[in-house]
């Protein structure tokens, strides 16, 4: 630090300056594209369309989304699709990083085939996911809707109805829509998730497993007490990383079940946009940005702390 | 590396050859069609939105039979205004195009001189100061006179003035295959019921319907609405306000849970989209309450009997009618009630800040000719002619029509909003609830859940 | 011997769960070729066939099979054409002004925020002024406002632009630095962590050598960085290339759609077309899948950089 400073004084004022105009343009295109609309954002969520204009309403856009129904219901759908995608996307990612961190003659290959599901659009996957279901002529309907392996009248994947649910309000267990969102998402995130964690994976030192072994550790000991918990921030910015995706994804949800069936998959980032570009009620909507902005805020302040924290360790 | 700083430079290399071919090929789509009409100088560009596009030739595709209504046209506006307009078509999504005109309107963007549009859509577009109070000008006009009332009330606005010009109606009713109800359609809802059970015992359905809570909550607006009037029910107080929880309205919903709970309805009404069509097409659902318009969107067809209508556009439903295959029918109502049903109105807006309102005036006054009127009326429009002496037309005196004039005389029709103006928010909210009640829980109590809807959207009042 | 032979029996199966695993992971891509390859008879079937090869007499006869065209001819629509280069043009939307157009958004995309991001991270990498913690974290923390609602402001203002008649402008130049501004902030997170990795000593010693600091940047640094800079163009492309929703929105006119927006054409509401819904997804899902099997290397680069750092 104190290195640098004295060497900038020996410089002339370009050099000095040059940090300040290699940042310049940046901070500009950001000004521009991000910055001022999030200002106008929530400049929007106090203030309500009428015919003659704007009218400021103060907070009653956040108490008339806080009163819609479906809101709540909307949340609980979150919280569900968020604990089910990244628990599934972590545990899949985990074991086939397990596999892949063998050292195998095509571990290229694999890895190149895994992948081609990250690199496919969230709208696309939603619409491949969905011509494998649609009722009556899609692939896998023809298997799940035969009545003789799934009694009594088989299964249709996005009109089955929601089961009743186990706690009041809340949306569980999901409906099969649902699960079925999860497993594409989880489907299109698995591959970066699984690099990730293989990467992690081979910084830990092969001596220290091989030592554990020679005390006598099985596989899963190993997993479990060196592994893991030397993983374990890259693990936590695995999981931030797929919940903030998770929290703000709109595509799959928009092409593979529009929300439906009835508002069974109706999760936060669809109500938004529902609420701002269907119904155009752009007051209540950027009220709902706000709250969601919050939530991304904790999540990438925690990805920080974690990172800061891993850095510091290494 | 070496490769992929290959393969960047093939790829900057192609872009820049990509994009240089693609300028001067989409140039030309983008100006004017009709080369020809453009001798003088003073020749302006005519702007329509339209959920259809002329450049659209897919036989198969949704909006075909729209596309090749602009495909004809336009052609013969240039010509009748030739030195003067020179229409160009922006082809729009049906679901979004009032969005983009409420957005393109507050941005102070580029708006259409003429906008397609429907009476559904006119509070959304009025709340957001999207169009033009015409009454002055069209008071002034000579076919104003000759215009059904109730086509002109539903264009109207809260305040008073006429935001929008009718030009077709569409009522909703019933399409029944005639070979699924030997006995005839059913006129109560206990006879549906009862022919629901039948049919089910043949493996078939008694009806499909918009069940989906897709497209906002659009169902509300069709089979749904026809069945809570039909209990004498409906959405609003009149006042303003919604009400759903009455006696009529929870016998219509009990009504609609039997069909759907007992197997009357196939899975696939409620799968999305339009898809509930589907079960109609191939006749394995005997009837199907929805707009008149539909014909113009189910096909083809296959009758109960084997009968192929497979032309693949508006014709095959019409064929089917005139063969007597299909038949109209107005809703089964509870008795002392008349059949309910849904009227909505399509017709033109003129966009706050059009640039050239007199184009659409023109284009307005065109289209009211008796040259132009019926075949608006019959293919984009799909309704009837809101002008009272185009009925008397020859082109309206086919079966289909005498039908669907005869079940509209059987009928009370309204337009399914009454009084409500957040009708986005309410169609939303009526159709999750009734969603909720049919399908998804058929245990729920329903007066409570219609109770929930309604006072969430008064509490906006 | 024994222990030997076990290890190898591990290996072998290690090598069979990955190939299920693969097979899994690609069902739903084969089955939509597959789809993409039946005719309408074989997509309106109840119940529905995996290979169109049955017949009357049999499950399954290879000699049997009715491949078909039909969805990639819709999409294409090909129309006879004299004097090109092949005896048809291409006329359907998707091949002639769709995917171009992507290609155009994607590739001028990438390059500004590659030059941007690169310069800029440069700067965060080697020298520490005041703010530069604050200016870090407020690059990754303006990210955190959903793009749903900043889409509304960043109309206005195209329009607003627009309007004051800007020489050279037009929707797609507004397009391009929407998704500039969309894809920057993680961008110059992933710069910023690849020069961190090149030693700080190549350069001072360029300096003491007579360089001054900007060409010691240009000669050293950046050929230096190149591997990483790219890995920021080819994760800029495809995400510019999978972008829906900004397009979606933001673009008015049929001319100036991307790729992504122009499959919604084929959506067809009340007609079952999957055949053609799913010829339209290979084709605009097929660049980018064959740009990543060449590059793979310089995506799990940026991947791992980018999720580590944001």
């Amino acid at each position: 630090m104190q290195q640098t400073q004295t060497r900038k004084k020996r410089r002339g004022p370009f050099h000095t300056m040059l940090p300040f105009w290699l940042i310049l343009p940046t901070v500009l295109v950001l000004l521009a594209i991000q910055v001022y609309p999030a200002f106008y954002t929530i400049w929007l969520s106090f203030h309500e369309r009428q015919p003659q204009g704007w009218e400021y309403v103060g907070l009653n856009n956040f108490v008339r989304l806080l009163g819609m129904g479906v809101f709540s219901e909307s949340v609980g759908h979150t919280i569900v699709f968020l604990v089910g995608y990244t628990s599934l996307t972590l545990v899949l990612g985990f074991i086939i990083a397990l596999l892949l961190n063998r050292k195998l003659k095509l571990s290229g290959l694999y890895v190149t085939l895994l992948f081609i599901p990250w690199i496919i659009a969230d709208i696309i996957v939603g619409i491949v996911f969905r011509l494998l279901v649609v009722p009556d002529y899609g692939l896998l309907s023809g298997i799940l809707q035969n009545p003789a392996i799934f009694p009594p009248n088989g299964i249709s994947v996005l009109t089955a109805t929601r089961p009743p649910s186990w706690f009041g309000g809340f949306p569980f267990p999901p409906a099969l829509a649902m699960i079925y969102l999860i497993m594409a998402s989880a489907w299109r995130a698995l591959p970066f998730i699984t690099l990730l964690l293989l990467a992690a994976m081979q910084t830990v030192s092969t001596e220290v497993i091989e030592s554990s072994r020679i005390d006598g550790a099985n596989g899963w000991q190993v997993v479990r007490r060196i592994m893991i918990p030397l993983m374990l921030p890259t693990l936590v910015v695995a999981l931030f990383s797929l919940t903030l995706g998770g929290m703000n994804g709109v595509g799959m949800v928009f092409s593979l079940t529009g929300g439906g069936p009835g508002s069974a998959t109706e999760v936060l980032s669809y109500l938004l946009y529902v609420l701002g570009w269907s119904q155009l009620n752009f007051g209540r909507a950027a009220a709902l940005a706000m709250l969601i902005a919050v939530v991304n805020w904790i999540l990438i302040l925690s990805t920080l702390r974690v990172t800061r924290v891993e850095e510091r360790t290494h | 590396m070496k490769r992929l700083w290959t393969l960047m430079s093939m790829l900057v290399l192609a872009s820049l050859i990509l994009s240089a071919c693609v300028a001067p090929a989409t140039a030309p789509a983008a100006a004017p069609a009709g080369g020809e009409a453009a001798p003088s100088g003073e020749v302006k560009d005519f702007i329509t939105w339209y959920q259809y596009d002329e450049k659209n030739e897919d036989p198969a595709s949704d909006e075909r039979v729209g596309n090749q209504y602009l495909r004809d046209t336009i052609p013969q506006f240039n010509e009748a205004f030739a030195g003067k307009w020179n229409w160009v078509n922006q082809p729009k999504a049906w679901d979004r195009m009032n969005a983009e005109l409420v957005a393109a309107v507050q941005a102070g963007g580029d708006v259409p001189d003429l906008f397609d549009m429907g009476s559904s859509g006119l509070s959304l577009l009025y709340q957001n100061g999207a169009l033009q109070d015409l009454s002055e000008w069209a008071k002034a006009q000579s076919w104003y006179a000759d215009m059904d009332p109730n086509a002109l009330a539903a264009c109207t606005g809260p305040d008073g003035g006429l935001y929008c010009i009718p030009i077709a109606e569409r009522p909703h009713l019933v399409y029944v295959w005639k070979d699924r109800f030997p006995d005839g359609f059913p006129t109560t809802p206990d006879g549906y019921l009862a022919e629901g059970e039948r049919l089910k015992g043949e493996g078939l359905y008694a009806m499909t319907f918009f069940g989906s809570t897709d497209f906002d909550g659009s169902g509300a607006t069709r089979a749904v609405f026809m069945t809570f009037a039909s209990f004498g029910g409906g959405y609003d107080d009149g006042q303003g306000n919604m009400l759903l929880n009455t006696p009529e309205n929870v016998a219509a919903v009990e009504f609609l849970r039997s069909m759907v709970q007992n197997g009357y309805v196939p899975e696939i009404a409620f799968a999305g989209g339009f898809q509930e069509e589907n079960a109609f097409k191939d006749a394995s659902a005997g009837s199907f309450p929805t707009g008149l318009f539909g014909y113009r969107y189910v096909n083809p067809l296959t009758a109960p009997n084997g009968t192929q209508y497979s032309k693949g556009n508006e014709e095959d439903m019409l064929d089917a009618i005139a063969a007597g295959d299909v038949v109209l029918a107005p809703f089964p109502a509870v008795e002392g009630q008349k059949p309910g049903c849904n009227n909505e109105v399509t017709g033109f807006g003129i966009p706050v800040g059009a640039k050239n309102p007199e184009a659409a005036q023109d284009y307005i006054n065109w289209i009211m000719s008796p040259e132009q009127n019926p075949d608006w009326v019959l293919r984009p429009g799909a309704g009837f002619p809101a002008l009272m002496t185009s009925r008397g037309l020859e082109q309206f005196q086919t079966p289909f029509y005498q039908q669907a004039g005869d079940v509209v005389a059987a009928s009370a029709c309204r337009p399914w909003h009454g009084s409500l103006e957040r009708r986005p928010e309410a169609q939303r909210l009526i159709m999750g609830a009734v969603y909720k009640l049919i399908k998804e829980d058929p245990t729920a109590d329903i007066a409570t859940v219609l109770q929930a809807a309604q006072d969430e959207y008064n509490a906006g009042n | 011997m024994f222990g030997v032979s076990r290890r190898r029996l591990n290996v072998w199966l290690v090598n069979l769960a990955l190939v299920v695993i693969c097979i899994f992971a690609l069902i739903p891509v084969v089955t939509t070729v597959v789809i993409s390859f039946k005719g309408e008879r074989d997509i309106i079937r109840k119940p529905p066939n995996f290979l169109p090869c049955d017949t009357p007499t049999s499950a399954f006869d290879p000699t049997a099979c009715r491949w078909s065209v039909e969805g990639y001819q819709r999409v294409l629509s090909p129309k006879p054409s004299e004097g090109g280069l092949l005896p048809f043009a291409l006329t359907g939307n998707i091949v002639r002004v769709y995917i171009p157009n992507s290609f155009l958004y994607a590739t001028s995309t990438a390059l500004i925020v590659v030059f941007l991001a690169g310069m800029s991270g440069y700067a965060f990498s080697r020298y520490r002024f005041r703010g530069r913690s604050l200016l870090l974290f407020a690059i990754l923390a303006i990210t955190g406002v959903p793009l749903l609602t900043n889409l509304l402001a960043l109309y206005q203002m195209g329009v607003v632009i627009r309007k004051a008649q800007v020489p050279f402008y037009d929707d797609r130049l507004f397009l391009v630095a929407v998704y500039t501004g969309f894809f920057l902030p993680l961008s110059v997170w992933i710069a910023k962590g690849f020069f961190d990795a090149i030693p700080r000593e190549l350069e001072e010693a360029a300096v003491i050598d007579g360089c001054s600091p900007f060409s010691a940047l240009l000669r050293i640094s950046m050929p230096l960085a190149l591997p990483g800079l790219m890995a920021v163009f080819l994760l800029t492309f495809v995400n510019v290339w999978n972008e829906f929703i900004a397009g979606y929105l933001l673009i008015a006119k049929n001319e100036f759609k991307p790729a992504m927006f122009g499959l919604y054409e084929f959506l067809g509401q009340n007609i079952i077309n999957l055949q053609v819904v799913a010829a339209a997804c290979i084709l605009i899902a097929l660049p980018i899948v064959v740009l990543f099997i060449f590059a793979r290397r310089s995506f799990f680069a940026a991947m791992v950089e980018g999720a580590i750092k944001g």
